[in-house]
C-alpha cells in the first residue's frame, strides 16, 4: 500500500511542487542583500580589521617597542626593531606587519600594554600587489591617524568588558 | 659536616654553609635578590625567608648559618605569606614599566613576582621616584627600579675593587649612587648589569636593542684577551647582539671584562666583505676571488721560497694558523711567526710559555711576583681573582714594572729591568718571600718578553726560579701571561721561524730591505709595514679594514671570531672551542677555507676539505690540541740565554703608559664605537685629571 | 554596371538576401536574448535565494551581460598542450552553430518561419541530437580527465533522454497528425496539447532539462566532482561559444516546448481580442515562461546522482512514455479522434 502511495506521490511530483512553491515564496520576500559598496553592515566594536598604530593626543606615538606583540604573534607577522630615540625614550625604528601573514587573531592588541597597536574597523584595504600589504611603521601610524576617532570610540565601548 | 632537615629531606652540608645553600643542596628553590654566590652576604632583601622550627619568625636563609639538627620548611603557608609580603613591599616602589625595561623577560623580580607574589597590588599611594645616576658609557641607570639589593655595591667593592658605588640615605630615601656621578672606573663594570636582579642597571650600548626571548644563544670563547673566558653570545638574525659570561670556576668564574662584553659592535664595521686588489694607481680596488688568487699566484711564483714569509695575528684560530703553516711548509718558506709583537717566548718548550700554575692555581699561591705584567689591563678577570685572594688569604704580591693601580696593594720594586739582575745576585725580600712560599708564582708579562734583551731577562728568571725552587713536584710557579688569544695555539702549532727563518721584526726589516718579497699576513694588524719596499707583495687576510688591510696588495676577506668554529688556546694551555654565531658578511669565508682554496690555486693543495678532517690532521700533528678544556703545564727547561740587560723601564703591554689602551687592543675593539666611548670616558678623563 | 545591377536584382540573389536578412532577424535577437537570459538567471536565482543578484552594472544590472562578454573576450585563449587542437577548436563552434541552425524551422508566427519544411519536427529532433557531438568532441579533444568524464556523462545522459523525448514527440505527432511545426501549432487552436497530453508535457519538459544539461541534471558539469565538466580546459571566446550554445539551446528547447505543447504563437484563448497582440509576442511570452521554469527549477532542486538520473531515464520515463504512446494511439483510434 505504502509503495503505491509513494509511487503516486512521486508521479504527482508533489515534493517537487512543494519545493517550487517554497522558492517562489522566497522570490517575493524582501531581500537581505546589502548593496555592499553603498550600504555597509554593522561592525562590532571588537571587530578586528586593518592594523593601526595610535598616538597620544599630543601627537606622541604610543608604541614603546616592548615587542610583546611581536612575541605573541602566532603568525610571526610582526617585525620590530628598536633603539633609544634622541630624547632617550624607547621607540621603534621599524615596525612592520606583513598583512599577508596576519591571521587577524587580535593577540597583538591584547598584548599591547599601551593600546598602541590596534586592529581598527577598516577592512577595505585590498591591494593590487603583495608589496602594498607589507605595512611599515609610517603606514601604520597614518592608519592610526585616519581611524583614531573610530578606534577610540570602539575602545571606549568595549572598555568595561576588559 | 652538618646535617639538617629541609622539608623532610635530610641533607649534609659543609661547615659554614648557609641555610639557603642547604636548601639548594636539598633541591629546594629559594627565591632571592640580594644573595649571590660570589659576593658577600647582605641579607637585606628578605626574599629568602624560610620557616625554621623553634623560631617564632621566619628566618632569612641566606644569612642564617646552617646548624646541626635544624628543621627547615620552605613550603609552608607562613613562608608563602612572608614571601608575598616581602614581594608586595618590594613592588610598592617598583615602577610598572616592564614593557620599556630592558630587563623585561629575564628579570628576577618579574619571575619571582609571578612565582611568589600576589596577583594584584593594594597600594594606592603615589610611588617613589629616584633620579638616575650617571655611570659612564656602559651602564645606563633607571634608579626608580632599584630594590636596594646592593649586589652592585658589593661587586664594585669586593670584586672589581673600585669602591665607588654605595648607598646613601635610609629607608625609602635610600639610593644607590656613585657618590660623584662619575663612570665606574673598572674593567669589569659591565658585570653589575648581569648582577642587577631588576632593570635598574642595564647595558647602555645594548639599550632597547633586543628582547631576551628574541635571541639565540651560542656558547663560545672570548678572544679579546688570552684568558679564553667562557661566554654566551646572543644573536638575532645575523647580528651579534650581546655577550654574557658563562660560569666557569677555572677561568673566569662569572665575570667578563668590558672589552669582551662590549667590543662586539666592532664586528659590524668596517668589515672586509670581498677581496680587494691594489691597482696600478696604488688604490685598493674590489676584485673577485679568482682575480685575487691569480695575483697571489703570480707574486708567489716570482719569489723564491726563501723570500716568502708569513705572520699570524692575535685573533687567529688554530685551524687557520695550522693551514697557513702547512702551506708555508709546502712552499718551503721558513719565515713564519705568530708573535707579531716581537715576543721571544716559544722556542724553548711548552713550559717556557704557558701559564703553568693555571688560573685557578692563583687560589693556592701564597706569593706572587709580577714581572712586567699588568694583570688589570692584560687579563682583567684574572686580576679580580688575584684581588680576591689578596683580601681573603693575604697573598703577598710583588711587582717589577711600571706602577699601575691593580685595585689591591702591591710591593713595588721599581721599573728598571736591571733590578732583576740585582735580585738574582744579591737576593732581597722578594727572593726570601718566594723561597719561603709553599706555592710561589712568577707571572711574566708581555712587556718583559718583547724587549731586545728579553732573552737575558728570561735567563735571569730561570736562575731565580732555580734559586727559589719555583717548580716543585706538584707545583709549577712559572707563568707567562699572554695577551693575544691566538698566541698559545700558534706556539703549540710551532708557527715560529723554522731553520734559518726570520722572526717578525726581521721579516719586517726584510720587507724593507727587499730580501723578503712576499708576506702572507694572517690578521696581524699591529705590525708596521709602512716602510716596506715597493716591489714587495703583501697578502692580508682578515676581517677588518684595519692597518693590515690598508698596507696590503691583496686583501682576502676572512671571518671574525664570532663567524667561525675555531679552536683557541688560552694562556694556561686550555684548548677551547669557539662556535660560530653568525655568518661572515658578503664574500668573506672562514679563514682555513680561504687558505685551503688558495693552496689549490697555487698548486700546493692541502689535504683536507672540511673542518673535521683539518682538526684531525692538526691534532695528529700536535697532540696537545686534542686535550680540550684542561689547563696544561710542562717542565720548565732552560730558558733564555745570557745577555746584557739594558737599563730601560719595563712598562706594560697594555694599559697605563704603554700607549695601548685596554679598550683598543685589536681590530675589532678598535672598530667598536662603544670602546671608543670608553676610551673617552675613562682614559682621556684620567689624562686630563693628571694634567691638572 | 548594368550587369551588376541585373545580377543584384535577379530573383535568386534577392531570395538569398531575403533569407540572410531573415536569418539575421532571428539570430540577432536570439543572441541578445541569450545575453539577457544569463542575467535573468542570475537575478531570478538571486531573488529566490533572498539575494539581489547583479544590479550594479547599468540600471538594474542591465549591462552585466556586456561586462561579462567583455571580460570573456579580453581573456587569453588557452590551447592545452596535450589537446587535439583542431577538434578542440571546432567543438565549441559546432555546439554554437547547432544551437542556431535548429531555429530555421521554428515558426514565430503564422508564416513567420525561415524554412517551413514538412518534416520540421524531425529536423529539430535531429539537430538537437547532434548537440552531443560538440560535447563529446570537447571532452575528447581536451585530453584531460575531467572533461572526458564530463563528456561521457553528457553523451550518455543526452542519448538516454532523447529516447523518451522521441516517444513524447510521437504522441504529439499523433495528436497533431502532422510533422510540420506550423501544422502542429495550428492543431492546438482548440486546445493546447499540454492539457490532453499533460503527463507527456511534464516528461518532455523534464527531458529537455536533461537534454540541455540543466539542473537538476547538470551532472556533466558537476562542480563538486568534475570541476566544470567538458569545458574545464576552455577559456575566453571558446568558452563563451559553449556558453552561448548552451543558453541558445535552452531557448530552443523552450521554443520547442512552446510550439509542441503551448500552442506556439497562438494566444491562450481563442478570443478575437487576443489576436490583436501579434503571435510573435505570445510565442516569446511562452518561451519566457518556460525559461522561467528552467531557472526556477535550478533554484529549487539539488543535483541528481548519476545512477538516479539513469534510472529515471530508462526505468521510469521510457516505459511510461511507451505506455502513453500506446494509450494515446488507442484513445485516438478508439474514439475516432485521429486528425484527418
Amino acid at each position: 500500500m505504502s509503495t503505491f502511495v509513494t509511487a503516486i506521490r512521486s508521479f504527482l511530483l508533489l515534493e517537487v511542487l512543494k519545493g517550487l512553491g517554497l522558492t517562489l515564496k522566497y522570490f517575493f520576500k524582501p531581500k537581505v542583500t546589502l548593496n555592499y559598496p553603498y550600504e555597509k553592515g554593522y561592525l562590532s566594536p571588537r571587530f578586528r580589521g586593518e592594523h593601526a598604530l595610535r598616538r597620544y593626543p599630543n601627537g606622541e606615538e604610543r608604541c614603546i617597542a616592548c615587542k610583546l606583540c611581536e612575541a605573541i604573534c602566532p603568525a610571526q607577522a610582526i617585525t620590530i626593531e628598536s633603539e633609544p630615540r634622541s630624547d632617550g625614550s624607547r621607540r621603534t625604528t621599524r615596525y612592520d606587519i606583513d598583512m599577508t601573514k596576519c591571521i587577524y587573531c587580535g593577540f597583538c592588541q591584547e598584548a599591547c600594554p599601551v593600546d598602541a597597536i590596534v586592529e581598527g574597523p577598516n577592512f577595505e584595504f585590498a591591494a593590487e600587489t603583495r608589496e602594498e600589504l607589507y605595512y611599515d611603521k609610517e603606514k601604520l601610524l597614518s592608519n592610526g591617524d585616519r581611524w583614531e576617532g573610530e578606534i577610540a570610540r570602539n575602545l571606549a565601548a568595549d572598555a568595561r568588558f576588559r | 659536616m652538618i646535617t639538617l632537615t629541609i622539608d623532610g629531606i635530610e641533607v649534609e652540608v659543609e661547615e659554614g654553609a648557609s641555610v639557603l645553600q642547604a636548601c639548594e643542596a636539598a633541591g629546594k628553590e629559594v627565591p632571592r635578590f640580594c644573595y649571590h654566590e660570589r659576593l658577600s652576604i647582605a641579607g637585606n632583601c628578605r626574599m629568602c625567608l624560610v620557616e625554621m622550627e623553634r623560631s617564632p619568625k621566619p628566618v632569612a636563609s641566606c644569612a642564617m648559618p646552617a646548624g646541626n639538627g635544624m628543621v627547615i620548611k620552605t613550603d609552608t603557608p607562613m613562608v608563602k605569606k612572608a614571601r608575598e609580603g616581602v614581594m608586595e613591599f618590594m613592588l610598592i616602589n617598583h615602577p610598572l614599566d616592564c614593557p620599556i625595561c630592558d630587563q623585561g623577560g629575564e628579570c628576577d623580580l618579574q619571575d619571582q613576582a609571578m612565582g611568589y607574589g600576589m596577583a594584584d597590588s593594594r597600594y594606592q599611594e603615589p610611588k617613589r621616584t629616584v633620579e638616575n645616576k650617571e655611570m659612564g658609557p656602559l651602564i645606563s641607570t633607571i634608579m626608580t627600579r632599584c630594590i636596594h639589593c646592593t649586589r652592585c655595591v658589593r661587586f664594585a667593592t669586593e670584586v672589581a675593587g673600585v669602591p665607588e658605588l654605595g648607598a646613601i640615605g635610609r629607608g625609602e630615601t635610600m639610593e644607590i649612587t656613585t657618590y660623584l656621578e662619575k663612570a665606574l672606573a673598572s674593567e669589569l663594570s659591565g658585570n653589575v648589569v648581569d648582577l642587577c636582579p631588576v632593570g635598574a642597571l642595564t647595558s647602555r650600548p645594548y639599550a632597547f636593542q633586543a628582547r631576551s626571548w628574541e635571541l639565540s644563544h651560542t656558547s663560545s670563547i672570548d678572544v679579546m684577551d688570552a684568558l679564553g673566558s667562557h661566554i654566551r653570545v646572543d644573536s638575532r638574525g645575523n647580528q651579534v647582539m650581546r655577550v654574557l659570561p658563562r660560569n666557569n670556576d677555572d677561568v673566569n668564574e662569572e665575570w667578563i671584562s668590558d672589552k669582551t662584553r662590549h667590543a662586539i659592535d666592532g664586528l659590524r664595521t668596517p668589515r672586509i666583505d670581498r677581496p680587494y686588489l691594489r691597482n696600478a694607481k696604488g688604490r685598493l680596488e674590489e676584485a673577485s676571488w679568482d682575480e685575487a688568487f691569480t695575483a697571489i699566484k703570480k707574486a708567489i711564483g716570482k719569489a723564491k721560497p726563501d723570500e716568502i714569509a708569513s705572520i699570524a695575528g692575535d685573533l687567529c684560530d688554530a685551524e687557520a694558523m695550522f693551514a697557513l703553516s702547512q702551506l708555508m711548509d709546502k712552499i718551503g718558506s721558513p719565515h713564519k711567526d705568530c708573535r707579531q709583537d716581537g715576543s721571544v717566548v716559544g722556542q724553548q718548550g711548552e713550559g717556557s710559555y704557558l701559564f703553568n700554575s693555571s688560573i685557578a692555581g692563583i687560589d693556592d699561591a701564597d706569593v706572587i711576583f709580577l714581572i712586567g705584567a699588568n694583570p688589570r689591563h692584560e687579563a682583567a678577570v684574572m686580576n679580580a681573582r688575584i684581588r680576591q685572594n689578596y683580601f681573603n688569604r693575604d697573598v703577598k704580591i710583588f711587582r717589577l714594572g711600571a706602577e699601575v693601580d691593580l685595585t689591591y696593594p702591591v710591593t713595588e720594586l721599581g721599573d728598571d729591568a736591571r733590578l732583576l739582575e740585582k735580585l738574582v745576585d744579591k737576593g732581597g725580600p722578594v727572593v726570601t718571600a718566594l723561597k719561603r712560599a709553599k706555592r710561589p708564582m712568577i707571572i711574566l708579562g708581555q712587556a718583559a718578553l718583547r724587549r731586545k734583551d728579553s732573552m737575558g731577562l728570561l735567563d735571569l728568571v730561570g736562575q731565580l726560579a732555580k734559586q727559589v725552587d719555583l717548580v716543585k713536584k706538584d707545583w709549577n710557579g712559572f707563568n707567562v701571561l699572554h695577551t693575544a688569544a691566538a698566541r698559545v695555539a700558534g706556539l703549540m702549532l710551532n708557527f715560529l721561524p723554522g731553520k734559518g727563518g726570520k722572526p717578525t721584526m726581521e721579516i719586517v726589516a726584510g720587507l724593507e730591505k727587499g730580501n723578503i718579497k712576499v708576506l702572507y699576513n694572517l690578521g696581524a694588524d699591529e705590525v708596521d709595514l709602512s716602510q716596506r719596499a715597493d716591489k714587495s707583495f703583501v697578502i692580508y687576510q682578515g676581517s677588518h679594514g684595519d692597518r693590515g688591510a690598508s698596507q696590503a696588495d691583496v686583501v682576502l676577506p676572512g671571518a671574525a671570531w664570532s663567524e667561525k668554529d675555531g679552536i683557541y688556546v688560552n694562556t694556561e694551555g686550555r684548548v677551547q672551542y669557539a662556535s660560530r654565531v653568525t655568518f661572515p658578511p658578503g664574500d668573506a669565508r672562514e679563514d682555513w677555507a680561504i687558505i685551503r682554496a688558495l693552496s689549490a690555486a697555487i698548486g700546493q693543495t692541502l689535504g683536507y676539505d672540511d673542518l673535521s678532517s683539518l682538526r684531525q690532521t692538526m691534532t695528529a700533528a700536535v697532540p696537545t690540541l686534542a686535550v680540550t678544556d684542561q689547563p696544561q703545564s710542562a717542565k720548565l727547561g732552560k730558558i733564555g740565554r745570557r745577555q746584557a740587560i739594558t737599563a730601560s723601564p719595563m712598562g706594560h703591554a697594555i694599559g697605563a703608559g704603554s700607549g695601548v689602551s685596554f679598550y683598543m687592543t685589536c681590530p675589532i675593539s678598535r672598530a667598536s664605537v662603544t670602546m671608543a666611548e670608553c676610551v673617552k670616558a675613562f682614559e682621556l678623563n684620567d689624562k686630563a685629571e693628571a694634567a691638572e | 554596371m548594368e550587369m551588376i545591377v541585373n545580377f543584384l536584382t535577379s530573383p535568386a540573389v534577392i531570395a538569398l538576401a531575403w533569407i540572410v536578412i531573415k536569418i539575421f532577424a532571428v539570430i540577432v535577437p536570439l543572441l541578445i536574448a541569450v545575453a539577457y537570459l544569463t542575467l535573468a538567471e542570475r537575478r531570478v536565482i538571486g531573488l529566490m535565494q533572498l539575494r539581489k543578484g547583479p544590479n550594479i552594472v547599468g540600471p538594474f544590472g542591465l549591462f552585466q551581460p556586456f561586462a561579462d562578454a567583455l571580460k570573456l573576450l579580453s581573456k587569453e585563449t588557452i590551447l592545452p598542450s596535450g589537446a587535439s587542437k583542431t577538434v578542440f577548436v571546432i567543438a565549441p563552434m559546432l555546439t554554437f552553430v547547432l544551437s542556431l541552425v535548429a531555429w530555421a524551422v521554428i515558426p514565430f508566427g503564422e508564416g513567420m518561419v525561415i524554412a517551413d519544411v514538412n518534416i520540421g519536427i524531425l529536423y529539430l529532433f535531429a539537430i538537437s541530437s547532434l548537440g552531443v557531438y560538440g560535447v563529446i568532441m570537447a571532452g575528447w579533444a581536451s585530453n584531460s580527465k575531467y572533461p572526458f568524464l564530463g563528456a561521457m556523462r553528457s553523451a550518455a545522459q543526452m542519448i538516454s533522454y532523447e529516447v523518451s523525448l522521441g516517444l513524447v514527440i510521437i504522441t504529439v505527432i499523433m495528436a497533431a497528425g502532422a510533422l510540420n511545426l506550423t501544422d502542429i501549432v495550428m492543431a492546438q487552436k482548440e486546445m493546447w496539447f499540454c492539457i490532453p497530453l499533460f503527463p507527456m508535457f511534464v516528461i518532455f519538459f523534464i527531458s529537455t532539462l536533461a537534454e540541455t544539461n540543466r539542473a537538476p541534471f547538470d551532472l556533466p558539469e558537476g562542480e563538486s566532482e568534475l570541476v566544470a565538466g567538458y569545458f574545464v580546459e576552455y577559456s575566453s571566446m571558446s568558452f563563451a561559444l559553449f556558453f552561448l550554445g548552451e543558453y541558445a539551446n535552452m531557448i530552443l528547447m523552450s521554443g520547442m516546448t512552446a510550439t509542441l505543447f503551448l500552442g506556439g504563437w497562438l494566444p491562450p484563448f481563442d478570443w478575437p481580442v487576443l489576436y490583436l497582440i501579434p503571435g510573435v509576442v505570445w510565442f516569446i511570452l511562452k518561451i519566457a515562461l518556460v525559461l522561467f521554469m528552467f531557472i526556477w527549477i535550478r533554484a529549487t532542486t539539488p543535483r541528481y546522482r548519476y545512477d538516479q538520473l539513469m534510472r529515471l531515464g530508462w526505468k521510469v520515463f521510457l516505459p511510461f512514455t511507451l505506455i502513453f504512446v500506446v494509450l494515446t494511439g488507442g484513445i485516438l483510434l478508439g474514439f475516432g479522434l485521429l486528425p484527418q
